[in-house]
């Protein structure tokens, strides 16, 4: 009798995957991915977003990206394989954020909306303002959206009080929320209240094509510790600022790479000068990302000290690099990898040196070339692209609704709040009338689909991560 | 034939999606390791109160340095007084501070009264210009200023410690206790500048900096050193202020009377009733606190 029940549920799943998968190669998403963070800015947002569109060009979908101005980037651009990005005349004021403006982006936006015949918004990173609004005014006029939320935030500091209010306002009618881990899931639904079922784990991916070992095998002769990073608080600089001394004394053969710049420069060369480290502490500065491999592949251990992380690329770069990596256990770092590919300590000095000696125990049982194959296997941007692609065919089967259906999902969000979110809706639905007066939806021009752009691509064997190289 | 269920679903990142369950798949384990409420202390009223002597302690002394301003203005208090009542203060602030201090030194009693000496002297040479600071000035724009600093040095002041610091403290005094200070001091200026003759001015500015500056050291040295003396100072204090106060003014004996139960009674009992809605959440999510001070 259980044989049977587990078979019978088993095979309704197999089923509904098949038919998943099915319909998600039948139907063309045309989606539009809004962020204040894109090229030529660079960051973990922007990787995510322009690999992520890739792989869903070669899927057989139609994306545009939307972003604010870049100095003189301003307007229509298209990037690598034909992606279309709207550079939005809108000019960022605080860290690449856009000024709140609350209505002031719907004329715009409806307009891409309509003249790209977009059927999903998929909206990225929390601190994005763009990314509320266009969700926002999306959800108005009665399009699909998707959010995916990059970051952890905390509950207790008053930043954080106000994002996770404006962020219970976003989620609040969301049609499905993407997490790039199981730890920063559990923080998005604790922050704005979704449900877990609207939340899917679609964690970011590597480049493995553009990571990979050095041919030759490095000797062990000298043991080189590479540490890339921005030199601030939350990455732990602090921490390596104790870190290093303790294992440069214990161990005579280690020798330390530090890439990147910041504030908390300062104090790692400074400890340079007090301890005597010039000769085994190499200060790079900040490292282009074109060339951060040639920066791993020189070390044996990659050593992250961050002290909070939602998910953390740069593991993955150094893995796929056939490094093994040390790393603080905060946030979703210890998702990120299997035990044998990593070593977590805990944020304290004690425990890194600890962490650090137990990696170099187990240096010599590592190779690089079977580390990177794996990472091939653990990591690829295709297969991301093909789980959010079933989000969004979650998405497009949520039903249908309308400003009287979604005004109470806004008023649970609070007892002042939720009657602010009600008005300020309200006030974005009579804006949405009083655009489609102004200019019906008629009048706009649509834009047609340029066919030999996804000719050409269909045509390509190659794996996406091929693509990347062409930024 | 098959007989295998489909594996444990892991909380992981790697390896794409698990096979036989979707990406959004929510189990007992999600939240497992959320913790409420962990660095909440559970409080007592007894002790919520004795902590908030040390307010009532130093609301009654400015109220006694308003006191002495407003006798001094109505020259009630002349200035050879007000001299006496300087070295009495003085005296018996370096006692307390002999008696109580840990380790008996000369040298400190010596360092004490080399910098005292030193900014008496300062004080006398610049009573004529405080004198003749705010001349220009209508009274009732300084009494408001002075109101209105006065406020400022309460709301900021350092309750739980000292702006000067005994000898020894570690910790340096916090940018809110350096404005509260020098609040104080400005106010004293605006009074003292109201006074007719130099000797006056002197003496009330000395009198008000003794008191701003040296009895909140003389008081956490008090309170370091006996908690039993230090209810027993504060407790007479309030006692000889609420005396003076009645004498001065009823209006502000009742206020500066209702301000002290506010403090001692009420507000103790009014944090003990909102604690139970203290809601706080920890979790792998935040972010990591280092165990070790940065120094910069």
């Amino acid at each position: 009798m259980e044989n049977v029940t587990g078979e019978g549920i088993s095979d309704q799943i197999e089923r509904f995957q098949t038919q998943l998968q099915m319909d998600g190669r039948g139907r063309k998403h045309r989606i539009l991915m809004v962020s204040d963070f894109f090229f030529p800015n660079f960051g973990g947002v922007e990787s995510h977003i322009y690999y992520l569109s890739q792989c869903l060009l070669k899927l057989g979908h139609k994306v545009i990206v939307m972003t604010h101005a870049y100095g003189n980037r301003s307007g229509v651009r298209y990037v690598t394989g034909g992606l279309k990005v709207y550079y939005v005349p809108w000019k960022p004021f605080l860290m690449q954020n856009t000024l709140p403006t609350l209505f002031l982006t719907f004329p715009i936006v409806r307009t891409i909306l309509i003249r790209e015949k977009i059927s999903v918004v998929h909206g990225h990173q929390a601190f994005s303002t763009l990314c509320h609004e266009a969700l926002m005014h999306a959800r108005t006029m009665g399009y699909k959206v998707v959010f995916t939320d990059h970051s952890l935030y905390g509950f207790a500091d008053a930043g954080s009080i106000h994002m996770n209010k404006v962020l219970q306002f976003t989620l609040a009618d969301i049609d499905q929320a993407i997490c790039v881990s199981h730890t920063s899931k559990e923080n998005t639904v604790l922050r704005s209240g979704i449900s877990p079922e609207k939340v899917f784990m679609v964690p970011n991916a590597v480049d493995t094509a553009m990571f990979t070992p050095s041919p030759d095998r490095l000797s062990c002769d000298e043991i080189v510790i590479v540490v890339i990073s921005r030199l601030v608080y939350r990455k732990g600089a602090d921490l390596l600022v104790e870190v290093i001394p303790e294992v440069c004394r214990l161990f005579p053969k280690v020798r330390f790479i530090v890439g990147g710049d910041g504030p908390k420069r300062v104090r790692i060369e400074e400890m340079r000068e007090k301890f005597s480290l010039q000769d085994r502490v190499e200060m790079l500065g900040a490292v282009p990302h074109a060339q951060v491999r040639s920066v791993l592949i020189s070390g044996h251990i990659f050593l992250n000290s961050s002290l909070t992380e939602a998910f953390c690329i740069a593991i993955l770069e150094a893995a796929s690099c056939g490094l093994l990596t040390v790393s603080t256990r905060v946030g979703g770092v210890p998702e990120v990898l299997p035990d044998d590919m990593v070593v977590l300590a805990e944020p304290a000095p004690e425990d890194m040196v600890r962490a650090v000696r137990k990696a170099i125990d187990m240096l010599p049982g590592i190779d690089p070339q079977v580390m990177h194959l794996r990472m091939k296997k653990l990591y690829s941007w295709d297969d991301v692209a093909k789980r959010t692609e079933i989000v969004y065919d979650r998405a497009m089967q949520s039903p249908q609704t309308d400003l009287l259906e979604r005004l109470p999902r806004y008023l649970r969000c609070g007892a002042w709040a939720g009657k602010l979110f009600c008005l300020v809706m309200i006030i974005n639905y009579l804006l949405w009338c009083l655009l489609e007066y102004l200019q019906p939806t008629e009048g706009i021009e649509e834009v047609p689909d340029i066919r030999p752009v996804h000719a050409r691509l269909e045509s390509v064997d190659d794996t996406c991560e091929t693509q990347g190289k062409g930024i | 034939m098959n007989n295998e269920s489909r594996p444990k679903w892991r909380k992981v990142a790697y390896g794409g999606r698990q096979p036989g369950y979707d990406d959004n798949h929510t189990d007992e384990s999600f939240l497992e390791e959320m913790v409420m409420n962990a660095n909440v202390v559970k409080r007592d009223l007894l002790k919520v109160m004795i902590d908030s002597v040390s307010i009532s302690q130093y609301l009654c002394i400015v109220a006694l340095v308003v006191s002495t301003w407003t006798y001094t203005l109505n020259l009630v208090i002349d200035e050879v007084t007000l001299l006496k009542l300087d070295t009495s203060l003085l005296l018996a602030g370096f006692s307390m501070l002999l008696l109580t201090a840990s380790p008996f030194s000369l040298k400190l009693l010596s360092k004490y009264v080399l910098n005292t000496s030193f900014f008496i002297s300062g004080l006398y040479v610049l009573a004529p210009i405080y004198q003749t600071l705010t001349r220009s000035i209508s009274s009732d724009s300084i009494w408001a200023l002075a109101v209105c600093l006065l406020l400022v040095h309460l709301f900021l002041h350092d309750y739980s410690g000292s702006t000067i610091r005994p000898p020894g403290a570690l910790n340096n005094p916090k940018l809110t206790s350096n404005i509260s200070l020098n609040a104080s001091i400005v106010a004293s200026v605006l009074v003292a500048s109201r006074l007719p003759s130099r000797l006056h001015v002197f003496a009330i500015m000395l009198f008000s900096l003794q008191i701003f500056l040296f009895v909140p050291l003389v008081a956490f040295c008090i309170k370091k050193f006996s908690l039993r003396l230090h209810l027993l100072f504060s407790f007479a204090l309030m006692i000889m202020t609420l005396g003076v106060t009645y004498q001065l003014h009823h209006m502000f004996f009742i206020l500066l009377l209702a301000l002290l139960v506010f403090i001692s009674i009420v507000c103790p009992y009014w944090l003990i009733r909102i604690q139970e809605y203290k809601f706080e959440i920890n979790g792998p999510w935040d972010e990591a606190k280092l165990c070790f001070d940065i120094t910069e």
